[in-house]
C-alpha cells in the first residue's frame, strides 16, 4: 500500500525522539554504513536528523573487525530528554557495555549453540553410521 | 524449537529504487500491493501461521525481559536527573553568580566608556558648529560688501555717461541750429574720399569735385 505524505512535519513536531540507524551514502549499491542518529519520529529514515551520535559499518574489515563508534556524553543526555533507542541500537549498546546486554541476544546466541551443538551430534552419527556400512 | 528469522522487507527498498524520481515524498508502507490487488498464483492457498513458541523459552525471555526493562528504567531516570542537574548547575550554580557579576562590571566599565567618548564629540561638534557659524556670518559680510560696492560702482558709471552725454548735447542739431549748421556744412565741403596702394599705404590727398 502505497501512500502519499507531505514533506514532513517541517516545524510542528508532535512525535518524539528517537535514537537509530541510518544509511549513510545511499547512492552507493551493495556497502551499507549506518549513522547512529538522534532524530524525530515521524521523519525519513535516511532524512534531516537532530544529531549524529556515533556510526557502525555492518561489513567486517580486514581484520575481520566491525567498527562501531559511540559518543556516550550525548546519548546520556538525548536519553535523559526522553529518546527511545530501536532494537538494534539497543542491542548494539548492551554489547558495548553501556546499557545492559539484551534480552533477544542472550536467547538468538543460545538457540545458535543449541543449533551447532545438534550438528556436532549429528555428524559423527553419520560418520559412526557409514563406518558401519561400509564394516 | 526452530524458529524461523523474520526476513527484512526487500519489496520496501524494491519499491524505493524502482519509484521514479517525484516533487512530492512518496512512503511505500507494509508492502508493494495495495488492498484491491488479487493474490499472487504461487501464494494461492496459502495460510500465514505465526513462528512457532517454546514454552520454556518464552518463560526465560519473560523474565530477561522484565529485569531488562527494570534496569533500562533506572538508568533513564539517572540520567534524566544528570541532565536536570547540569542545567540547574549552569543557571544557579556556583560559578554562574561570578559569571553574572563580571558581565555587570564589564558593562558598567563600557558604559562608562562610552559616555565620555559622547561628551568628547559633543565638545568637538559644539566647537565645529561654532567655527562654521561664524564662517557663514562672515561670508555673508562680504557678500553685502560686495553688492554695495558693485552699487556704486553702477552708479559711477551711470553718472559718467550722463556727463558724456552733457558735453554731447552742446553739439547737437536742435531747430534753431539747423539753418547754422546747414550754412557751416554747405561752406565747408569735406572730402571723405581716399586711395589704398598696394603696399598699404593710405592716400587722403585727393582733388576735390
Amino acid at each position: 500500500m502505497v501512500h502519499l505524505s507531505s514533506l514532513l512535519l517541517k516545524k510542528y513536531h508532535g512525535g518524539h525522539v528517537v535514537i537509530r540507524f541510518a544509511l549513510a551514502g545511499h547512492k552507493q549499491a551493495n556497502r551499507p554504513f549506518y549513522r547512529i542518529v538522534a532524530a524525530y519520529n515521524k521523519r525519513a529514515r535516511d532524512g534531516k536528523y537532530i544529531e549524529q551520535l556515533g556510526s557502525y559499518d555492518p561489513l567486517p574489515n580486514i581484520y575481520n573487525e566491525k567498527l562501531v563508534s559511540f559518543n556516550f556524553d550525548r546519548i546520556k543526555y538525548w536519553i535523559g530528554c526522553g529518546a527511545h533507542p530501536t532494537k538494534p541500537v539497543a542491542k548494539l549498546l548492551g554489547l558495548a557495555g553501556f546499557f545492559p546486554l539484551h534480552p533477544m541476544t542472550i536467547t538468538e546466541a543460545e538457540r545458535r549453540g543449541a543449533q551447532m551443538e545438534t550438528e556436532t551430534e549429528e555428524s559423527p552419527k553419520e560418520g559412526q553410521k557409514q563406518a558401519d556400512v561400509e564394516s | 524449537h526452530q524458529s524461523s528469522y523474520s526476513r527484512l522487507p526487500l519489496s520496501v527498498q524494491v519499491a524505493r529504487l524502482l519509484a521514479p524520481r517525484s516533487a512530492v515524498l512518496v512512503e511505500a508502507v507494509r508492502g508493494r500491493k495495495s488492498r484491491t490487488d488479487p493474490v499472487a498464483k504461487s501464494k494461492e492457498g496459502r495460510i500465514k501461521v505465526p513462528p512457532p513458541v517454546d514454552p520454556v523459552e518464552m518463560v526465560v525471555l519473560k523474565e530477561r525481559y522484565t529485569e531488562y526493562k527494570l534496569i533500562m528504567r533506572a538508568l533513564r531516570l539517572e540520567f534524566k536527573e544528570e541532565v536536570l542537574r547540569k542545567k540547574y548547575e549552569e543557571e544557579t550554580g556556583s560559578q554562574a553568580e561570578e559569571r553574572a557579576r563580571q558581565e555587570a562590571e564589564e558593562h558598567r566599565a563600557l558604559m562608562g566608556w562610552n559616555n565620555e567618548e559622547n561628551l568628547r564629540m559633543l565638545k568637538a561638534r559644539i566647537l565645529r558648529v561654532q567655527k562654521e557659524a561664524e564662517e557663514a556670518e562672515r561670508k555673508k559680510i562680504e557678500a553685502a560688501i560686495q553688492r554695495e560696492q558693485e552699487q556704486q560702482e553702477f552708479i559711477k558709471e551711470k553718472e559718467r555717461e550722463i556727463l558724456q552725454l552733457q558735453e554731447e548735447v552742446k553739439n547737437f542739431i536742435t531747430t534753431e541750429n539747423l539753418d547754422q549748421r546747414i550754412e557751416e556744412a554747405l561752406d565747408n565741403p569735406k572730402n571723405y574720399n581716399f586711395a589704398v596702394n598696394k603696399e598699404g599705404k593710405v592716400i587722403k590727398q585727393t582733388v576735390l569735385q
